[in-house]
């Protein structure tokens, strides 16, 4: 029996974008705040299975046709190339740089190569969720 | 509406241009400036004013802060009593609400109102069956959803 959910749907399209946008934020405070990739990740994927509990697997799938395996391959090569940059110029491995940019519409920034090691954290964490919640939920 | 939100933003853009000067409080004046002038433009536009649905809006949320008060009162009331005889019904009511954010905001709004609860929304979005901790008459309760948070809801998205 198919219940009208009109209620849950609904709220989950709206609270989609409040819990994406807080993943965000806490994936960008890592660095002087509590936060970071991990939990980053685990926020954005919890945005998702939301979506998944709303809908169906399928509806989810056309919205994101990502293939959660190579997004956490990706992840890994992107976090393992950032602690061999280190390496190539004749430093220890996991050396991490960092400088003052000046970027456009923020100001004097501070980059640091320990974000991009986050992103491949962050890549890895909502791959690896992900698979494992489609892999146990799509099962017809 | 979108339009006019737009050109409201878009007025405000044009303002901190002309001024030169891009913080935010120039960007509110040029908003307030902008609404001025579709408030006297607002023959052309089809539809209603934008400001009078964020009017609505601002009422809605006013009543909905009243109800909320009232209806706890009542329920304390309901518990403190010594003589347990409260009346607890499910009760069908239709709606003549038609989008489902309309829906969701309703059944919302009486779900946190308290002493009732919203169970079960119908196939066809048309009726919504209620669960009251103490009701006498169900008329009067469908009246009283009816004439409160239907009407304003209704106020906020009339186009």
């Amino acid at each position: 029996m198919k219940t009208n959910d009109v209620i849950l749907k609904t709220t989950a399209q709206v609270v989609f974008f409040i819990i994406f946008l807080f993943s965000i934020h806490i994936f960008l405070a890592g660095h002087f705040a509590p936060g970071g990739g991990f939990v980053g990740g685990l926020l954005t994927s919890s945005a998702l299975v939301l979506l998944l509990l709303a809908y169906d697997l399928k509806t989810v799938q056309t919205l994101l046709p990502i293939n959660y395996t190579i997004m956490t391959a990706s992840g890994l090569v992107l976090a393992l190339g950032t602690a061999s940059i280190g390496m190539f110029l004749g430093r220890p491995f996991f050396k991490h740089y960092f400088d003052h940019f000046y970027l456009p519409l923020i100001g004097d920034t501070e980059l640091h190569t320990a974000m991009l090691f986050d992103t491949g954290v962050y890549l890895v964490v909502v791959g690896v969720t992900m698979t494992i919640i489609q892999s146990i939920g799509g099962d017809d | 509406m979108a339009f006019q939100i737009m050109l409201n933003f878009f007025i405000a853009f044009i303002w901190m241009f002309l001024s030169s000067s891009f913080s935010s409080s120039s960007f509110v004046i040029g908003f307030m400036l902008g609404m001025l002038m579709i408030y006297i433009m607002r023959n052309f536009f089809p539809g209603r004013l934008y400001i009078s649905r964020v009017w609505a809006l601002v009422k809605l949320t006013m009543l909905f802060m009243k109800e909320l008060m009232l209806a706890n009162i009542q329920v304390f009331m309901v518990i403190i009593k010594p003589k347990l005889d409260m009346r607890p019904a499910i009760f069908a009511m239709q709606t003549e609400l038609e989008h489902d954010w309309e829906i969701t905001l309703l059944s919302s709004l009486i779900t946190l109102t308290p002493g009732t609860i919203v169970v079960h929304v119908s196939d066809d979005s048309k009726t919504l069956y209620i669960h009251a901790i103490d009701i006498d008459d169900v008329e009067s309760a469908v009246d009283s959803i009816k004439n409160s948070f239907e009407k304003a809801i209704m106020e906020v998205s009339r186009s």
